[in-house]
């Protein structure tokens, strides 16, 4: 008795959802890849390394993503910049930069470690290759050009929209660069690769004529 | 000893030694208190303060710092109730006022002490808003290491080991207040031997190395211990290697060797392994050209080449030198593989330098380096320690300056011990045995009334133109005078000790047995009975065309020379030259077969130190190409030969040299990996199976000639090691010549210009250093340097200025 009751239920569910695709309103099913279904903001696709607006590159080669990436394929190595025409802002850049992204589990570890937002990941997940090596992107493939533009390992894939590319996984950060306590758990967003879209924190004098502001 | 104290820490109650740090006393019970300064091997000095502690010794609870008090009886520590964790935060947030935030680029990132007590004990947030100081990104303090002011906490790490440890005190505090800073002193770089080990030992990223600098982060290496192969002491290191190549090595505190230090020499030596010259496949000569072939291909042709030779004239026409750069399972197999396969005894590792084989391997009262801390004196008679046994050096320095050691050196010219010597004395290049006859006839009475009581005596040669048995006499010497003292014979070459006591020399067997025919090891069969015959021995007989074929191991004999025409001449006699090696050399320009051979971090095996300690050193590398170990290469040419010695692995090799070299029983690798880990002094049961009693030899006196060279190693030369590591190589101080002031204004010389030094083998162009140094009468030449002349051994020189 209960369980035809139960069955009963149970081919309801089928019986209306079947109903409902009859009809056109519930498809699921879409034509891949001629039409992509839309994705989460934060949708894990492939990794990008970002530029600042003036071009420089934003990785430092500090591993730290290495380290984080509980797949163990990222392959980093840092350098000295040349103080005259440095890569990165600072003193040390990443000269070697590999995802074997056979390995990659798509986890965004590796984004929540850099301490420079230099890799996000973008919403393309088009990435079949038919040998190893092509699965292993390099600088060459995740480095945006200086105007921005996210490469791919092939251009001229017609199965995958690289537009994809320019959408990027938000990331956040808890804590501000200089560590202004007013910025911790914070979270801040941004949808596109590249440069951070947010107001710069306000500078030593600025906050202190705010507070001084404040006293008055 | 006094009593033994009981303290409270954190509720839990232990006995102490009275007068112990609360810091070590509470370490060693198992309570950490978080530190900077303080460290193990200085002295405390208490800038920091993060290791504040709550303790009660009955008049209330005080704040103080654990690294300055000592344990007191009853004494209640409290270690992190809220009153110490808030001065905790309190001195990690004064501290994080100025040390800037960029961890990520650090090469301290990630094994950093501020970093993770930041982590443990901070209070995660700062209330400083201010800007922080800031200085010149990194300034380099000397050829290998980098100060970024901007990081130093001023815990005084550095600065203290250069004055208490290694005796350069050439960095310090400038200025005062919030403007202080370490840096070196204007017009004085930071030239240490031993500056690597402030890096090691900052507890943040100020100082960093250039050879590692932005190489690897702490999370991508693997490591491994092992002991060094420059240092015939072998210190204890930690080889960091990420994607099978070596990034860094770190000293490990052995207690009876290297508290944890090492000479530069040692710690950035490894450079050399990864050397695009590394040879990496087998090499045959055809027509005068070498060529690749397969390792089958080179073994046949040797082991046919070898067993023809043995068998139309015997053993006696072959030579083996060499053996002492490998471990001590490479040298049992040469020692087994020459005597029972190519049935020789010309067999010699020391390669004809220094004191004699039995002084080296067997002398009676082997002294240990721990011996010097509680001795009545040490006597230093012998080369420059600063210069060639660095670990040694810092063992005597500490006994001298800090533990009231009598120090007597007695060297031709200023040694680096010189400033911590309770007596010095100087003699004339050649004039050793001169000034021991005066000693033993009653001169120098304030220099001989201190060889008394407990005496270590580090005897070795200090002068090329010493006499390489005046060592052994001075041992018979202070063995006269003070009836029993520890005895240290030193020698240069990296595991000479070990080869020796694996039967390298033509007078020994293996486990320090004095040779005979009788006294083969049982797996050995018959072995020829004939006395073999020692490097110079060797070389006089291919020049007589009395030895047909040359086995040359990690051996250089060319480069080694002092006269380099008669080796190389010898060598172009040898009818056939094969040569182990993993660097191509200039003896190697005679060589036939060239096998490549694995190195320094490429094996696993056991070497022996200058002690008699057996060590265990790890493989953690590949060899580059096809290189392989020695044991393996000779293994498989005693099967091409047809007496196959079956050796199987290193560590059945050590097995077999335990069951039969006297010397090594007991000797596991088992031992050496669990209970022994900073290795066991052999023989274990204190027995010597051979017992060398040092004999005073007869000696020459110094040639009476006004100017007398004198040529010693330093630490930096042209080794073929050395060579090939990018840092190190530019550290040799080249041809130079080293004149005192007064003989420079004689000669007219000034400081660098070219002075032409002339002896009866020799000749060549040195720049002039002028040295207070060097006494009157001397020049000093450093031995092996690049492009230097060889000058020979005979003392008699003349210097003339370059016009
Ligand atoms: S997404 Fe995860 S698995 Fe992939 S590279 Fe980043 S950390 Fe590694
Ligand atoms: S991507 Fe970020 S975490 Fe990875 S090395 Fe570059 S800066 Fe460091
Ligand atoms: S450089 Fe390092 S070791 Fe030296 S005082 Fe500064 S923090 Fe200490
Ligand atoms: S460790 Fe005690 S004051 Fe620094």
């Amino acid at each position: 008795m209960g369980l035809l009751s139960e069955l009963w239920r149970g081919l309801k569910v089928t019986g209306s959802t079947m109903l409902k695709t009859i009809g056109g309103s519930g498809l699921v099913t879409t034509e891949y890849p001629k039409e992509m279904r839309h994705k989460p903001q934060r949708f894990h696709g492939r990794h990008v390394l970002n530029r600042y607006p003036d071009g420089m590159e934003k990785c430092i080669g500090c591993q730290l993503c290495a380290g984080a990436c509980p797949a163990d394929c990222i392959y980093v190595r840092g350098k000295e910049n040349d103080p005259e025409s440095p890569v990165s802002p600072g003193e040390r850049y990443g000269y070697v930069y590999e995802i074997n992204m056979l390995r990659c589990i798509f986890c965004g570890l590796c984004v929540e470690a850099c301490p420079t937002e230099a890799i996000t990941m973008t919403h393309l997940f088009e990435m079949s290759t038919t040998n190893r090596q092509d699965a292993i992107y390099t600088r060459k493939e995740l480095l945006m050009d200086e105007s921005g533009k996210v490469p791919h390992m092939f251009p001229d894939d017609e199965l995958a929209d690289l537009d994809e590319l320019n959408t990027a996984d938000g990331w956040l950060r808890a804590t501000a660069p200089s560590g202004v306590a007013a910025y911790e758990g914070v979270q801040m967003w941004q949808g596109t690769p590249g440069a951070a879209s947010w107001d710069p924190e306000p500078s030593q004098e600025e906050r202190d004529r705010a507070s001084e502001g404040d006293d008055g | 000893m006094s009593e033994p104290v009981t303290i409270k820490v954190d509720g839990k109650e232990f006995e102490v030694r009275p007068g112990e740090l609360l810091i070590k006393a509470a370490e060693d019970h198992g309570t950490y208190i978080p530190r900077f300064c303080w460290h193990n091997r200085m002295k405390p000095v208490g800038m920091c303060r993060m290791c504040l502690v709550e303790v009660d010794t009955g008049r209330g609870p005080m704040m103080v710092t654990a690294c300055t008090n000592e344990v007191v009886d009853g004494m209640t520590v409290d270690t992190q109730n809220e009153a110490v964790q808030k001065a905790q935060e309190a001195v990690l947030e004064f501290l994080l006022a100025n040390h800037p935030l960029d961890c990520p680029v650090c090469d301290k990132g990630g094994e950093c002490p501020l970093q993770d007590q930041a982590m443990a004990y901070g209070p995660g947030e700062s209330r400083f808003v201010e800007i922080k100081r800031t200085f010149e990104k990194p300034i380099p303090i000397s050829e290998l290491v980098l100060l970024d002011r901007e990081r130093c906490i001023l815990c005084a790490r550095c600065t203290r080991f250069s004055e208490e440890i290694s005796g350069d005190p050439l960095i310090e505090f400038q200025d005062r207040g919030n403007k202080t800073e370490v840096n070196t002193f204007p017009d004085h770089p930071f030239s240490s031997y031993f500056s690597g080990n402030t890096v090691q030992i900052c507890p943040v990223g100020a100082l960093t190395a250039k050879p590692y600098r932005f190489r690897a982060r702490p999370w991508d290496l693997h490591m491994v211990e092992s002991s060094s192969f420059f240092d015939t002491a072998h210190p204890r290191l930690s080889i960091h290697v990420s994607q099978n190549e070596i990034l860094r090595l770190v000293g490990i505190d052995s207690e009876p060797v290297n508290h944890s230090w090492l000479s530069d020499k040692d710690r950035f030596g490894f450079e050399h392994v990864r050397s695009e010259n590394r040879l990496d496949t087998p090499l045959v000569r055809r027509g005068g050209e070498l060529e690749p072939v397969s390792w089958s291909e080179a073994l046949d042709m040797v082991g046919n080449r070898l067993g023809l030779i043995v068998e139309e004239s015997g053993g006696d026409s072959i030579a083996v030198i060499g053996g002492a750069s490998g471990t001590n399972e490479d040298a049992y197999a040469l020692s087994r593989f020459a005597r029972t396969v190519l049935q020789t005894n010309n067999v010699d590792a020391t390669m004809g330098e220094g004191p004699s084989a039995h002084f080296l391997a067997a002398s009676i009262d082997r002294g240990l380096i721990a011996d010097v801390d509680d001795a009545d004196t040490v006597l230093v008679w012998g080369p420059d320690l600063k210069e060639t046994h660095p670990t040694l050096y810092l063992r005597v320095r500490r006994a001298a300056q800090e533990l009231g050691v009598n120090l007597v050196v007695i060297h031709p010219r200023v040694t680096g011990l010189d400033d911590r010597a309770t007596a010095t004395l100087r003699y004339r290049p050649g004039g050793g045995h001169e000034l021991l006859s005066d000693l033993s006839d009653g001169s120098h009475e304030q220099v001989t009334s201190l060889i008394s009581g407990k005496v270590v005596a580090i005897v070795g040669q200090a002068s090329l133109a010493d006499d390489p048995g005046l060592a052994e006499s001075v041992a018979a010497f202070v063995r006269e005078k003070a009836g029993t003292p520890r005895i240290i014979p030193l020698a240069n070459r990296a595991n000479i000790y070990g080869a020796l006591d694996m039967g390298l020399a033509p007078d020994l067997l293996p486990g320090r047995v004095a040779y005979g025919p009788e006294a083969a090891p049982e797996p050995w069969g018959e072995i020829p009975a004939k006395r073999g015959l020692d490097t110079p021995g060797m070389l006089d007989a291919l020049s007589e065309e009395k030895i047909r074929a040359v086995l040359l191991v990690g051996a250089d004999p060319v480069g080694n020379s002092h006269e380099p025409e008669l080796a190389s001449d010898a060598l172009d006699l040898a009818e056939y030259v094969v040569s182990i090696d993993t660097f191509l050399n200039d003896s190697n320009h005679y060589a036939d077969v060239i096998l490549p051979a694995a190195g320094f971090s490429e094996k696993d095996g056991t070497i022996t130190n200058l002690e008699g300690r057996v060590q265990k050193v790890n493989k953690i590398i590949p060899a580059p190409g096809q290189g392989r170990p020695d044991w393996s290469i000779l293994d498989d040419l005693s099967t091409v030969m047809g007496k196959s010695m079956g050796l199987g692995s290193p560590e059945t090799i050590a097995k077999e040299v335990a069951a039969v070299a006297p010397a090594y029983q007991g000797i596991s690798w088992d031992l050496l990996e669990w209970d022994a880990r900073d290795g066991a002094v052999v023989p274990l049961d204190g027995e010597q199976p051979l017992t060398h009693i040092p004999v005073r030899a007869k000696g020459t006196k110094a040639p009476s000639a006004e100017l007398l060279l004198h040529q010693g190693r330093v630490m930096y030369d042209d080794g073929v090691r050395l060579r090939n590591c990018h840092y190190l190589s530019r550290l040799a101080p080249g041809p130079v010549a080293h004149i005192h002031p007064d003989e420079a204004k004689r000669l007219g010389a000034r400081e660098g210009v070219a002075v032409r030094v002339v002896t009866s083998k020799g000749e060549g162009e040195f720049a002039a250093r002028i040295d207070e140094g060097t006494p009157e009468g001397v020049v000093f030449v450093p031995l092996h340097q690049p492009g230097a002349a060889r000058l020979g051994t005979d003392p008699v020189v003349r210097v003339t200025v370059v016009t």
